[in-house]
C-alpha cells in the first residue's frame, strides 16, 4: 500500500520566523493593551510579520488573537493563559522538537518572558489597531540601531589569531581560524592531499584545465619546500588564469553575446570586448576597487580612463527586458538584494523603497552608448559614409514607393478590364489563350496572371467577389461579367480612396507619439471586409486566400516595380540605384567599439513608484547611496548621473560589504562553498558566516594588499586548509556532514567550461589564444576555450545548458550543478565526445607507440595526472585486447569516468 | 546491464531534495544501500492526489474567451453599443462591444454552450470543466506568460512543471520528467520552462516538435558507430573504473548520481526512441489527431504521459499565434489546427483509461476584450485587445468535475465577477489535484522560502469531483 505522509521538506517550512531584536525586559504592569503595544507588537512586527502575515509561512497568519488561536499547519500557535502549552512559546524557548525560533539564533530571555507574560495574561490583542510598519514613523523610514548592528554592516575588525592546540599544523594565519573552530567542535582535520591531487586541484582552480605531463613531472621533481608556491605563481601568471576567473565574474555580470529577443537573433557584435576586458583585468590583477569603479564609472575616472571604459559593458549589455541594474549592482558588489525594495520596503534588510529609486535615478540618468576604439577620423569617416548611404537608400526607396503607388492607382482603374480579360481565360467555353488576351487588350501579362490566379481561388476573406464566383460557375454572359467587373472596379477605387483618408487621419492622430501612446489613441480603420479587399489588391503583406500570394496582386515588391518604368523615370531609377550600389561597395567595416553607458545631458531623479507601479508615483528621491551604508543621512549625488560617486561609495575601504563579498566569492571558488553560502546576499535572510573572524581577516588583508585578487589566491592556496584531502571521516561526518568547518576538501564536478576544455586539452586539440570574437560552440571547427564561445540569452548553447551554465538573463553567484540522464547521453553518444575520444586514442598511439601498457599509462597520466594501478592496467589491457575499435572506445570510457569528471 | 557502482538510499535522496543536490554530503553508508534513485525519483505527495500527471496545452497569445467558451447573449444584443461600465484598462484602447462572429451551440449532456469553431472539443464537454472567471494581473504578454508558467510576473522563478517534478519526481526514470513541446519558441522562450533556482534537473526538456523523427527531436539519442553490445561492454568497463575510483577516494553522492544518470541515459536510448515516435501509432489514431505540429505535439504528449512523464506542456506555436488584435475571424484558422487534436487527446486518454489520472489544462496567458480594439495601428478593427480582467481556462480529467462551469464574467465577458479565480488559485488547484499543498511546496533560496503561488492561491474545491 502506498503511504502518504508529510514530505521531508526543509524544516523551515513550518517555522515561524523570528529575527533578532532587542527590547528591554519588563514585567507586565497595568494596561494589557499598553503592554501589548509596547512589548509584544513591536517584537511580532519586527520579527514575525514578514513571514507570518501575507506570506503565511507554515500556514500561520499572525494578524490577530483569533489568528494565533487558529494557528498554522502545526496547530494553534497559542493556548490562551497557558504559555507552556503554546507552540509559539515552545518555539521561542526552542524546547519543541521541531519548531525552533528564530531559525538561526535565539531571542533574548527577556523577550521570551514578555511573550510568556502576554500569553499567560490572555494574549490581549486589541482589535483594528493597524499594525503599522515598524520601520516607518509618520511615513519616514527609520533604520533602528539593532538593524545597524547587523554583522555585515559592521566594519571588519582586526582580531588576534585564535589559539590552537595542535602545533605545527597551521601554515598560514588563516589556518588558525579554521583549526580553532575544528578543535572547538572536537573535529580533526583529515590528512593533506597527495602532491598529484593538490597539483590537479590547483590547476583546475586557477586555470580550469588539468596539468600537462610536463607540469606534473616538473612539480614532482621539484623537492624544494616552496615548490607548490612556485606552481601557484606560475598559474597566476598564466593567461589561462584570467580565462577561468574572468568567467566567474561574467556569471555575475550576466554576460551575453546577444539580446533576449523572442522572434529573431539580435547579437551584440562587440560584447566580447567586455568579456576580454574582464579576462584582462584578472590577468593584470587590476585592483578590485578599480575593477568595480571601472564597471560603474570607467568613463568618469580621472586618469587614463580609456583603459577602464571597457568595464562599462557590465551595464551596457544588461538584459533589456527586465531592468535589473539596481538589483545586479547591489547583489554583485554589495551582497544585498536591493531589487526587493522596488515595490515595497525590503522585508528583511533596512533598505527602504526610496533607496531603490535613488539608485535607479543614477542608472536612468545614464544611457547606452558606443565607445569607438578606432581613430576619430575613422569613426567620423564611417559615420559620414553611413549617413550618405542611408540618404541615398532613402531616396531610392521613396522613388520606388511613389512609382508603386501610382502603378497601383493605374492598375486599380483597369480592374474592370482585367476581370473581363480573366473571364475570357477562365470561362468554361470559348476559353482564350492568355497571351492573345494580353495582346488584344494591351494588358500587363504578369498582372493578368495574378488576377486570374486570384479570381480562381476562394474562399476569400471578403464577400465582394461572390457574384463573380457565381457568374463564372453558372456560365453567365459577357454583359453580366462586365456589370460585375465595373462594380468591383468602382468599389476598388473607392476603397482605395477611403484607405488613404484613414491613413492620413491616423497619421495625424499618431504623429509624434510613442508606441504605447499610439496603443491608447483611438484610430480609424476600414471596415473589415473592405480592408481585406484592399489587402488582397494593394497591400505589401503576403496573404493566403487560400493559395499564397507574396503581396497584394497590384503591389509589386521592391525592385519588381522597376520594369514598369521607362524613359526619364527609368534613367532616374538607374542613377539612384547605381549610387546606392557604389556607396554600399565602398562602405568600410564598422569600427570596433566598447558597449558602454554614458551620462545623459541632464541627470534627473526618479520618483518612488508605489508598489512598483509606474503610473502611481510617490515622492521624488534624490540620486544617492543606500541609507544603511551611509554615515548619517545619505548626501545627494551632485556630479552628473552620480555614477562615480556611487562607485566611490561602493569601492571604498570603509564600505563594510564590498571586500567581504569579494573575498567570500574567491573562497567559494576554491572550496565549493563560501564562508557565507549565499554569496550575493549577506543580508538578514542570507546565510551567516561559518567563520566570521576569518572572513573579516581576509577582507582586511584584501584591502591592505591593495585589493589584489591574486594575493588573495596565494593567501588561500598556501594554507594547510586548502591542502586538505577529500578523505572521508565517519566521526567528522556525523558532526559536520557538509564540511562547513573545513575538516576536509569536498570533491567538485567539472563545470561546463572545464569539462569541454579538458576534453579538448587531453585529446591534444585545444587551441589556446586570448580574446576575440565569440564563436559558436556547436561549430565542429571551434577548438578554442569555452569562455570564448557565443553566450546567448535567447537560446543557450546545448552543451552549456546541459552542464548547468547559468541563465545569462540574471546575475548568478554560483553554479548549481546537476546530474541528468541527458548528460549521460552526451558522454555516450555526442559527436564531441566521440571526436575527442578518437583524437585521444590517436594521440596515445603517436606518443606512446605500439606497446599497449605504455599507451594505457600515458592515458592515465594525461587524464588523471597519475599512473594506473596494476588492477586498472589489467582491466584496460583486457578491454583493448578483446574489443573491436577498442582504443577509441577505451578513450571514450576514460573520458566519461568520474575521475575525469571530478576534482578532488 | 550491470552497474557495479554503489547507490544512494532513498532517504538520503529525499533529504537532498530539500537542500539542493550540492548540499548532500557523503556517507559511508551509501555504499551499502540498495535502490539507485535520482533527484527525479518518484516521491510521495503531501496527501493522496487525484491526478498523477499533467498535460498543459498552451494556446499562446491569449485566446478569446467570448468567441469560444464564454457565451454572452448580451454581447450579441448590444453589438456596437458602448460597454456600460466604461471600458476597463487593457493594453490598448478599445471601442464599442463587438459580438462574436461565431455561433454557439449547447453541447453534451451538460448543455454548455460552445462556439462552433470548437465543435470537436464541444463533443467532449462532459469531460471538461470550464473556469469562466479567470483573471491575471497585467494585460501584457510577457508578465502574463511568466505569471501563468511561474506564478510571478517577472523572470527568474521556477516553472510549474519544475515545481511539479521537484515535488513529485517522475515515474519513468528513462525519460525526462518534464517535457516542453513547441514548434519554434513562444514569446519569452526557455525562461517559461526554466527551473530558475531549483536544481537544474527540474528544468523542462525542450523539444521542437516540427519533426516526426525522434532522432531529430532528442539530442545525442543514438550512437552512429557503436552498437548496443559494444556500448554495454563500455559501460561495464566504466562501472569497474568508477568503482575503483570510489575505493580510492571514498564514496560521495555526486559520484553515485553520475553513475546513475549514465545508467538512465543508456536505457533512455531505446525508451525515448519509442516514446517520441508518433509513427508507431495506428493510422486510425494519427488521423483522429489530424495533421500539423500541434496535433503531433498532442499525440507525443499522450505517449509521454502514458510512459510516466510527470508533465508535458505543448505550446500551440512559435511566437504568439492566438494574439488576434486585428481580426477575430482568424480564430477559424487557429482552431482548424487545434480543435480536433485537443478533442482527440481527451478522447484518447479516456479510451486508454488515463484520463482520470491525467489533468489536461487548456488555456492561454489571458483572454480578450469583448470590445473591439481601436487603438494601435492594427490593420483592421475587427479584433480584440488583451484582457487580463476575465478569461476562461479548461480543465479535463485528473479529478476535475466534467461537464461543469465555474464562476462567470460579467454579462458582456469583460471582467471576472462571479467567483473570480486568479492564476495563483488555478495553480494552487492544479497542485492540489496532484496531491501537493501549494503552501508547503517550498524551496529555500537566497535566504527565503519560495513557492509557486508566492503568498497567494486558493484551492477551488468546488470543481473537484
Amino acid at each position: 500500500m502506498r503511504r502518504y505522509s508529510p514530505r521531508c521538506f526543509p524544516a523551515v517550512v513550518e517555522m515561524f520566523l523570528f529575527l533578532v531584536m532587542c527590547t528591554s525586559a519588563q514585567t507586565q504592569s497595568g494596561d494589557p493593551v499598553e503592554f501589548f503595544e509596547m512589548k509584544v507588537r513591536p517584537l511580532l512586527a519586527a520579527q514575525c510579520f514578514a513571514c507570518h502575515t501575507a506570506t503565511a509561512m507554515g500556514g500561520l497568519v499572525m494578524k490577530s488573537r483569533e489568528a494565533l488561536l487558529k494557528g498554522g499547519d502545526s496547530g494553534p500557535a497559542i493556548v490562551s493563559g497557558h504559555p507552556d502549552q503554546s507552540l509559539l512559546i515552545q518555539a521561542v524557548r526552542q524546547t519543541h522538537d521541531r519548531l525552533k525560533m528564530p531559525p538561526q539564533s535565539r531571542l533574548a530571555e527577556e523577550q521570551i518572558e514578555n511573550l510568556v507574560t502576554w500569553v499567560r495574561a490572555g494574549a490581549v490583542w486589541p482589535d483594528d489597531s493597524p499594525a503599522a510598519s515598524a520601520a516607518r514613523q509618520e511615513g519616514r523610514y527609520v533604520i533602528r540601531q539593532e538593524q545597524r548592528d547587523f554583522w555585515s554592516f559592521q566594519p571588519p575588525s582586526p582580531v588576534d589569531l585564535p589559539r590552537v592546540k595542535r602545533e605545527g599544523w597551521a601554515r598560514s594565519p588563516l589556518d588558525h581560524f579554521v583549526l580553532s573552530r575544528l578543535e572547538d567542535e572536537g573535529l580533526d582535520p583529515v590528512e593533506p592531499a597527495d602532491r598529484r591531487t593538490l597539483l590537479r586541484r590547483a590547476h583546475f582552480d586557477l586555470t580550469g584545465l588539468p596539468p600537462t605531463l610536463d607540469e606534473v613531472n616538473a612539480f614532482l621533481d621539484d623537492e624544494s619546500s616552496d615548490a607548490f608556491q612556485r606552481v601557484v605563481d606560475r598559474l597566476l601568471a598564466s593567461p589561462r588564469y584570467g580565462e577561468r576567473w574572468g568567467r566567474f565574474w561574467l556569471d555575475l555580470a550576466r554576460y551575453s553575446d546577444d539580446k533576449l529577443n523572442s522572434t529573431e537573433d539580435e547579437p551584440y557584435l562587440n560584447a566580447f570586448r567586455y568579456r576580454d576586458w574582464v579576462i584582462q583585468a584578472f590577468n593584470d590583477d587590476l585592483p578590485y576597487d578599480l575593477f568595480v569603479k571601472s564597471q560603474l564609472a570607467g568613463d568618469l575616472l580621472q586618469d587614463q580612463s580609456k583603459e577602464y571604459v571597457g568595464g562599462l559593458g557590465f551595464y551596457a549589455i544588461s538584459p533589456q527586458f527586465q531592468d535589473d541594474r539596481v538589483d545586479a549592482t547591489t547583489r554583485t558588489f554589495l551582497g544585498l538584494t536591493g531589487g526587493c525594495a522596488q515595490c515595497h520596503d525590503h522585508k528583511f534588510d533596512p533598505i527602504p523603497t526610496e533607496d531603490y529609486y535613488a539608485l535607479l535615478g543614477v542608472f536612468n540618468s545614464s544611457e547606452i552608448d558606443e565607445y569607438p576604439l578606432s581613430a576619430e577620423e575613422v569613426v567620423e569617416q564611417y559615420r559620414k559614409e553611413e549617413e550618405r548611404l542611408n540618404a541615398e537608400k532613402k531616396a531610392l526607396d521613396e522613388f520606388r514607393a511613389n512609382q508603386r503607388s501610382q502603378l497601383i492607382e493605374a492598375l486599380a482603374h483597369q480592374t474592370s478590364c482585367y476581370i473581363q480579360a480573366s473571364w475570357k481565360v477562365l470561362r468554361s467555353n470559348e476559353k482564350e489563350d492568355l497571351d492573345s488576351v494580353t495582346q488584344d487588350q494591351g494588358l500587363d501579362k504578369e498582372t493578368l496572371n495574378r488576377w486570374i490566379e486570384y479570381l480562381s481561388t476562394f474562399p476569400r476573406d471578403h464577400p465582394f467577389l461572390d457574384p463573380w464566383d457565381q457568374a463564372l460557375a453558372s456560365g453567365a454572359k459577357a454583359h453580366r461579367i462586365e456589370e460585375i467587373a465595373q462594380s468591383v472596379e468602382a468599389l476598388v477605387i473607392s476603397v482605395g480612396r477611403e484607405k488613404r483618408r484613414v491613413d492620413e487621419e491616423n497619421e495625424r492622430r499618431t504623429h509624434g507619439k510613442t508606441r504605447v501612446e499610439i496603443g491608447k489613441t483611438e484610430l480609424l480603420s476600414l471596415e473589415r471586409d473592405k480592408y481585406f479587399l484592399w489587402r488582397d489588391l494593394a497591400s505589401e503583406k503576403e496573404f493566403t486566400a487560400p493559395s499564397k500570394f507574396e503581396s497584394g496582386i497590384l503591389y509589386y515588391l521592391e525592385e519588381k516595380v522597376d520594369r514598369f518604368l521607362d524613359g526619364v523615370w527609368k534613367s532616374h531609377l538607374d542613377t539612384l540605384s547605381r549610387r546606392v550600389e557604389r556607396l554600399e561597395a565602398a562602405m568600410p567595416e564598422k569600427y570596433p567599439f566598447f558597449h558602454v553607458i554614458s551620462d545623459k545631458e541632464k541627470a534627473s531623479n526618479e520618483h518612488v513608484r508605489i508598489r512598483g507601479n509606474p503610473s502611481n508615483l510617490g515622492e521624488e528621491v534624490p540620486r544617492r547611496f543606500l541609507s544603511i551604508l551611509s554615515q548619517s543621512e545619505p548626501r545627494p549625488f551632485t556630479r552628473g548621473s552620480g555614477r562615480l560617486e556611487l562607485a566611490e561609495a561602493i569601492a571604498s575601504p570603509d564600505n563594510p560589504l564590498t571586500a567581504r563579498v569579494m573575498v567570500n566569492r574567491i573562497w567559494l571558488q576554491h572550496f565549493g562553498q563560501g564562508i557565507v553560502r549565499t554569496p550575493s546576499n549577506l543580508g538578514q535572510m542570507g546565510d551567516r558566516p561559518s567563520h566570521p573572524e576569518l572572513l573579516d581577516y581576509l577582507a582586511l588583508c584584501f584591502v591592505e594588499s591593495g585589493w589584489s585578487v591574486k594575493a588573495m589566491h596565494r593567501k588561500i592556496m598556501l594554507s594547510a586548509t586548502y591542502a586538505l584531502s577529500t578523505r572521508f571521516s565517519e566521526a567528522n561526518y556525523k558532526v559536520d556532514p557538509e564540511s562547513r568547518l573545513l575538516w576536509r576538501h569536498r570533491p567538485r564536478r567539472l563545470d561546463a567550461e572545464a569539462l569541454r576544455d579538458s576534453l579538448l586539452q587531453v585529446s591534444g586539440k585545444l587551441e589556446l589564444g586570448v580574446g576575440g570574437v565569440s564563436s559558436r560552440l556547436d561549430d565542429e571547427s571551434n577548438l578554442r576555450r569555452t569562455v570564448y564561445g557565443f553566450v546567448s540569452r535567447r537560446r543557450l548553447d546545448t552543451l552549456l545548458a546541459l552542464f548547468d551554465f547559468p541563465n545569462p538573463n540574471s546575475s548568478s553567484p554560483r553554479r548549481i550543478l546537476t546530474n541528468t540522464p541527458l548528460q549521460g547521453l552526451f558522454f555516450l553518444n555526442s559527436e564531441l565526445v566521440a571526436r575527442m575520444a578518437r583524437a585521444l586514442s590517436q594521440r596515445l598511439e603517436v606518443e606512446a607507440g605500439g606497446e599497449e601498457p605504455a599507451r594505457i599509462s600515458l592515458a592515465y597520466r594525461l587524464l588523471f595526472g597519475r599512473q594506473p594501478s596494476p588492477k586498472e592496467m589489467q582491466i584496460g589491457l583486457s578491454f583493448v585486447n578483446h574489443e573491436s575499435d577498442a582504443w577509441a572506445r577505451y578513450a571514450q570510457t576514460l573520458l566519461s569516468s568520474n575521475e575525469f569528471l571530478y576534482i578532488n | 546491464m550491470k552497474f557495479t557502482g554503489a547507490s544512494i538510499n532513498r532517504r538520503q535522496l529525499l533529504r537532498s531534495v530539500g537542500t539542493g543536490f550540492g548540499m548532500v554530503a557523503a556517507s559511508s553508508l551509501l555504499a551499502q544501500s540498495q535502490s539507485p534513485v535520482s533527484v527525479l525519483a518518484p516521491k510521495l505527495s503531501h496527501f493522496p492526489g487525484k491526478a498523477k500527471q499533467v498535460i498543459f496545452l498552451f494556446l499562446n497569445g491569449g485566446p478569446s474567451h467570448v468567441d469560444s467558451f464564454d457565451y454572452k447573449p448580451m454581447l450579441e444584443k448590444y453589438d456596437g453599443q458602448p460597454y456600460p461600465a466604461g471600458n476597463l484598462e487593457t493594453e490598448r484602447r478599445t471601442g464599442h462591444l463587438m459580438r462574436s462572429p461565431f455561433e454557439f451551440k449547447r453541447r453534451g449532456e451538460s448543455g454548455i454552450p460552445i462556439s462552433e469553431i470548437f465543435s470537436h472539443l464541444g463533443g467532449c464537454i462532459d469531460d471538461i470543466c470550464v473556469i469562466k472567471s479567470m483573471y491575471t494581473d497585467m494585460p501584457f504578454h510577457e508578465p502574463s506568460l511568466f505569471m501563468f508558467n511561474s506564478g510571478q510576473r517577472i523572470p527568474g522563478h521556477p516553472s510549474l512543471g519544475s515545481w511539479l517534478t521537484y515535488g513529485l519526481g517522475t515515474e519513468n526514470q528513462n525519460l525526462p520528467g518534464y517535457v516542453v513541446l513547441c514548434p519554434g519558441l513562444p514569446v519569452v522562450g526557455p525562461q517559461l520552462w526554466s527551473s530558475a533556482f531549483l536544481p537544474g534537473a527540474y528544468q523542462g526538456t525542450y523539444i521542437r516538435n516540427e519533426d516526426s523523427d525522434p532522432e531529430k527531436l532528442v539530442p545525442n539519442l543514438r550512437n552512429a558507430t557503436t552498437g548496443p553490445s559494444q556500448q554495454q561492454s563500455q559501460l561495464d568497463l566504466l562501472g569497474q573504473l568508477n568503482q575503483l575510483h570510489i575505493e580510492r577516494h571514498g564514496s560521495a553522492p555526486e559520484f553515485e548520481a553520475t553513475i546513475h544518470s549514465m545508467e538512465v541515459a543508456y536505457r533512455m536510448q531505446t525508451e525515448a526512441m519509442d516514446a517520441f515516435d508518433v509513427r508507431r501509432e495506428s493510422e486510425a489514431t494519427r488521423s483522429m489527431y489530424g495533421e500539423g505540429d500541434f496535433a503531433r505535439g498532442c499525440l507525443i504528449a499522450r505517449r509521454l504521459i502514458e510512459r510516466g512523464v510527470r508533465m508535458v506542456q505543448v505550446y500551440y506555436g512559435s511566437s504568439q499565434p492566438w494574439d488576434t488584435h486585428d481580426d477575430i475571424l482568424r480564430m477559424r484558422e487557429l482552431t482548424a489546427q487545434s480543435d480536433k487534436p485537443m478533442a482527440a487527446l481527451i478522447h484518447d486518454l479516456r479510451t486508454m483509461g488515463l484520463l482520470d489520472e491525467t489533468l489536461v489544462v487548456i488555456g492561454g496567458e489571458f483572454g480578450r476584450t469583448p470590445t473591439v480594439e481601436v487603438g494601435g495601428l492594427v490593420a483592421v478593427q475587427n479584433g480584440r485587445d488583451h484582457n487580463n480582467h476575465g478569461f476562461s481556462v479548461l480543465l479535463a480529467g485528473g479529478g476535475v468535475r466534467g461537464g461543469t462551469t465555474y464562476g462567470n464574467t460579467d454579462e458582456f465577458g469583460f471582467k471576472a465577477e462571479e467567483s473570480p479565480v486568479h492564476v495563483h488559485d488555478l495553480q494552487a488547484t492544479m497542485l492540489h489535484l496532484l496531491g501537493l499543498d501549494h503552501t508547503r511546496l517550498t524551496y529555500r533560496y537566497s535566504g527565503r522560502d519560495f513557492r509557486l503561488t508566492d503568498v497567494h492561491g486558493r484551492v477551488i474545491e468546488e470543481i473537484i469531483a
